[in-house]
């Protein structure tokens, strides 16, 4: 049974994972890479600033969306939070660094609201060359990426029971709203947002699209010179490309280590924190309130700027609105990839989410770091190198141009992404449940069938609505492995974008929002507790 | 896995064939058109433009009813993605994803270097013979490489500036004058970071600007002889820079984030490779009808783009039959058609009859080029990454 319940996500997942990887090794291991790499004289510029960027944004959305929980939660406004968390986390990351851009840019929005004048002021507000930009886009992008992991937690059945009694307790002990959230919630939550926190360090210090808006270029963040590299036709050019791979992984995995060691070195202090006396300290609504509204309203900008960017062929500055509307971008909309993507989105979410709870359900927890670990890196590693080692796997096997060759290459991605969001709040189940369900002579599959999988719905819903967003936003290995046989709407949208029309850009970059966010309303909405 | 073929092994394959090496010499271009017949042609081209797009799918449309080829566009971010592909299926002994490739440059160095291209057959085209190779000797150069009938040409390429002419009316036309807009003008002018394309092409124009011994592009260079000869050019940039955008410590990372920030309003005038670009985008409405075309007075850097068909390809016959339909007069006149795509041909006006010839007449329109300048060839490919490494040393961190 053990075995037979590891095999799905084992034989699907990171087996073909595993070798893909391997596959990359031989041009990894060469010298003359290694030396070019090391010659580069944008290496370790870039490396810092891909750190820097990854870091500095995590940290801010981790304190905005810690804010917005513990101000929000539990009052009038948490399931409007919730849908607002929805409809941000289904931008895709492009499409909103468009629309944040154009906001902040010399040319953009604010400008000609505030500065006006013929021609537009010499601000540095898009890729200056600290980064700030890009921090700031992808620090609000990941709040509603947050937030979702957070009311996956806080939504549980089981957990909320929990939470409630708690906090109950905490208040009759004397402690007000805000110092019981913090001693009572906090600490399960933040140990449950830890492999969403590390996903969003992560994407942040690799991502290539956004930092190509936004970011600076002089030197550009590494993932950027990365991503140069292994575009090219050189197969030297292209191992220079895996060898700054390996460093940036390095680099990466270096700092979590860091961050878990200090982690581990301020338990004492955190320890004195969490069990001294009650303090006064109220929920910080107002604060949250007025952030969450900031949050919202530059979520909603940017949507809205994008829907008349895809209206308007020319839009110069300092016209407020676009002189002509034109709708011909979205004429190029054409709806048969659509399908395509639908039909691998949901074949690929319902086997990750299956396998995956199936490995939980029948390996023991110590297993989950080396899948979480695998899940990681597949998520860190850029796709271009990942994909060219798929591509090199699958060929030989007569995979490529194939359906499911197509549906592997979206499926490694999606596990990976369901894994470490559900392994948290999956993990965390209060097997109490289980136990007394059995003692009321349930068996194992009906005490699993009809407590467990009610209770874990909302973590359950919101990990398949991910792995869906993730699944329509494949690109790099789906194009690859495609070879041509097979077209899917991002890549009608990312090879439309290649040639930098905005008009363009932005209708396929709101096309591609529209299904992950019917996903993440219906999760949201489905997952809402039936007890209150 | 015994089957193990190398590239070599696998070329030397073909070659032992004497089916497809005897065959290949007499077939008849009858014979080839017969045996395209049916065949499907994978054609990987990037796929950037709406209006390429069209042109392809107009393209296939006509193959399908006057040859019976069903040709299917493989829509390219970058055609290096092709190439890519095209050398692992061939080292693991695959038949071809692609059977055509819009290719030039350093995809096509790299893939002629390794073999993964099939020909010679360019020069055995029918329609080869209306091709101006001695006016445009770069149908048969690319980027200083001799084609050796490895790749067809498509169409022509020359680097040229275009600004709105109600903010710009007299455009600098060499790289002095541009010099000195910039410093009138300070933080309106910009080009993309190389190694992108264009910013390559910029940096080749202010070297074929300002080197002193101009015999020296053509020919394969060392980096003794590019540090001394690349002086001047570094001088130069040296003086730019200070007045670019940003103060020329920053730099777009395309050229069409360069024509979006013009068409905002940003700069002052934008850069590109198709000589009817501007025009096409007045008549898509990105530019205003003010906008304004030129090319540097002493000539610019020009080149040729070119389909080419991999070497495991199993539809080789249509994949040629497609080159040719594409270097028809009719094909030809439709591509340069700037209200379709505005892509220069590549044929001899003089090589046609005149009801062929006046497939061409399409109207001047805004945005044109008003005086078409001489074509600077590409320099030598070992420029190229000396180029790229010395400005990245300068300017890259």
């Amino acid at each position: 049974m053990n075995r037979l319940g590891a095999a799905p996500l084992a034989l699907l997942w990171a087996l073909p994972l595993l070798l893909s990887l391997a596959m990359l090794l031989p041009a990894a291991s060469d010298g003359a890479a290694w030396h070019m790499a090391l010659a580069h004289p944008q290496l370790w510029p870039a490396l810092a600033l891909s750190l820097a960027t990854g870091a500095v944004s995590t940290l801010i959305a981790l304190a905005i969306s810690l804010l917005l929980i513990g101000g929000l939660s539990r009052s009038a406004m948490w399931n409007r939070l919730q849908a607002v968390a929805a409809t941000g986390l289904a931008i895709p990351h492009l499409a909103f660094a468009i629309g944040f851009g154009f906001l902040i840019m010399p040319s953009g929005l604010i400008a000609r609201l505030f500065v006006g004048g013929d021609a537009p002021p010499y601000w540095v507000s898009v890729q200056d060359p600290w980064g700030v930009a890009l921090t700031l886009a992808l620090a609000l992008k990941e709040v509603p990426f947050l937030l979702t992991a957070g009311f996956a937690v806080l939504s549980r059945g089981d957990a909320a029971a929990r939470l409630r009694a708690e906090a109950r307790t905490a208040a009759s002990l004397g402690h007000a709203p805000g110092s019981a959230f913090l001693r009572v919630v906090l600490p399960p939550l933040m140990k449950e947002l830890r492999w969403p926190l590390v996903i969003v360090f992560v994407y942040g210090a690799t991502v290539v699209d956004m930092a190509l808006v936004l970011g600076p270029t002089q030197p550009p963040t590494l993932a950027v010179v990365i991503w140069h590299a292994l575009n090219n036709a050189e197969p030297m050019t292209n191992g220079m490309g895996l060898v700054m791979t390996l460093l940036l992984t390095g680099a990466l995995a270096i700092v979590l280590a860091a961050v878990a060691l200090l982690k581990r070195a301020g338990r004492n202090a955190t320890h004195r924190m969490l069990t001294a006396g009650p303090s006064l300290l109220q929920r910080p609504r107002a604060t949250a309130l007025v952030i969450g509204l900031a949050v919202t309203a530059m979520l909603a900008l940017a949507l809205l700027v994008l829907v008349l960017l895809s209206l308007a062929p020319r839009w110069p500055y300092p016209a407020l609105l676009p002189a002509a509307v034109d709708a011909s971008a979205w004429m190029a909309v054409s709806p048969a990839p659509l399908w395509l993507s639908l039909l691998l989105a949901l074949a690929a979410t319902a086997v990750a989410v299956a396998s995956t709870v199936l490995w939980f359900e029948t390996q023991d927890r110590n297993r989950d770091r080396w899948v979480i670990g695998l899940a990681l890196v597949a998520l860190a590693l850029p796709q271009l190198a990942s994909a060219g080692g798929q591509y090199r796997l699958l060929l030989p096997l007569g995979l490529t141009g194939t359906l499911f060759g197509l549906f592997l290459a979206h499926l490694t991605p999606v596990a990976a992404y369901v894994l470490i969001v559900l392994a948290g709040p999956y993990r965390a189940f209060d097997g109490r449940y289980i136990a007394a369900a059995r003692a009321l002579a349930a068996s194992q599959l009906s005490a699993w069938a009809r407590v467990k999988l009610p209770l874990l719905k909302a973590p359950l819903l919101i990990a398949a609505a991910i792995g869906f967003a993730v699944s329509i936003a494949q690109f790099v290995p789906a194009q690859l492995i495609a070879a041509g046989r097979f077209s899917t709407l991002p890549m009608e949208a990312v090879t439309l974008a290649s040639g930098g029309n905005r008009p363009l850009t932005a209708a396929f970059a709101l096309a591609l929002t529209v299904p992950p966010l019917v996903a993440f309303l219906a999760a949201a909405l489905l997952g809402r507790p039936r007890w209150r | 896995m015994h089957l193990k073929l190398t590239r070599r092994s696998f070329a030397g394959l073909l070659g032992l064939t004497p089916f497809l090496s005897t065959a290949r010499a007499e077939e008849s271009w009858a014979d080839i058109e017969a045996k395209a017949r049916g065949q499907t042609v994978y054609f990987n081209a990037w796929a950037g433009s709406p209006q390429v797009n069209a042109y392809i799918a107009w393209v296939a449309d006509e193959l399908n009813t006057r040859y019976g080829i069903a040709l299917t566009h493989v829509k390219l971010t970058d055609t290096a993605e092709a190439v890519r592909r095209v050398r692992d299926e061939v080292r693991a002994g695959k038949d071809g994803s692609a059977d055509l490739i819009w290719i030039n440059g350093e995809n096509f160095h790299v893939m002629k270097e390794e073999q993964l291209l099939f020909g010679p057959f360019t020069e055995d085209l029918p329609n080869f013979a209306l091709v101006d190779i001695d006016g445009k000797p770069t149908t048969r150069v690319d980027f200083a490489e001799g084609t050796e009938g490895l790749e067809s040409p498509w169409g022509m390429a020359q680097l040229t500036f275009f600004a709105d002419g109600a903010k710009l009316d007299t455009p600098p036309m060499s790289m002095m004058e541009l010099l000195d807009l910039a410093k009138e003008e300070p933080g309106r002018i910009i080009y993309p970071a190389p190694p992108d394309f264009h910013g390559n092409t910029f940096i080749k124009q202010a070297l074929a600007e300002t080197i002193e011994d101009r015999t020296l592009l053509p020919v394969s260079i060392d980096k003794a002889i590019f540090t001394e000869a690349s002086k001047p050019l570094f001088e130069y940039l040296d003086q730019l820079h200070p007045s670019l955008w940003r103060e020329g410590k920053q730099f777009p990372q395309s050229q069409a984030q360069v024509t979006q920030m013009l068409a905002d309003g940003e700069l002052l005038m934008g850069l590109t490779f198709n000589p009817n670009e501007p025009a096409n985008l007045v008549m898509a409405g990105t530019l205003p009808d003010t906008t304004i075309a030129w090319q540097n007075r002493d000539g610019s850097i020009g080149n040729t783009h070119f389909v080419a068909i991999p070497i495991n390809s199993t539809s080789t016959a249509a994949a040629q039959v497609t080159a040719n339909f594409l270097l028809s007069p009719e094909a030809q006149a439709r591509k340069a058609d700037l209200k379709l795509w505005g892509d220069p041909t590549v044929l001899d006006m003089d090589k046609l009859n005149p009801s062929q010839r006046a497939l061409f007449n399409h109207a001047k329109v805004a945005g044109s080029v008003k005086k078409p300048a001489r074509t600077i060839p590409e320099p030598h490919g070992s420029w190229v990454p000396l180029l790229e490494a010395a400005w990245l040393e300068r300017y890259g961190a």
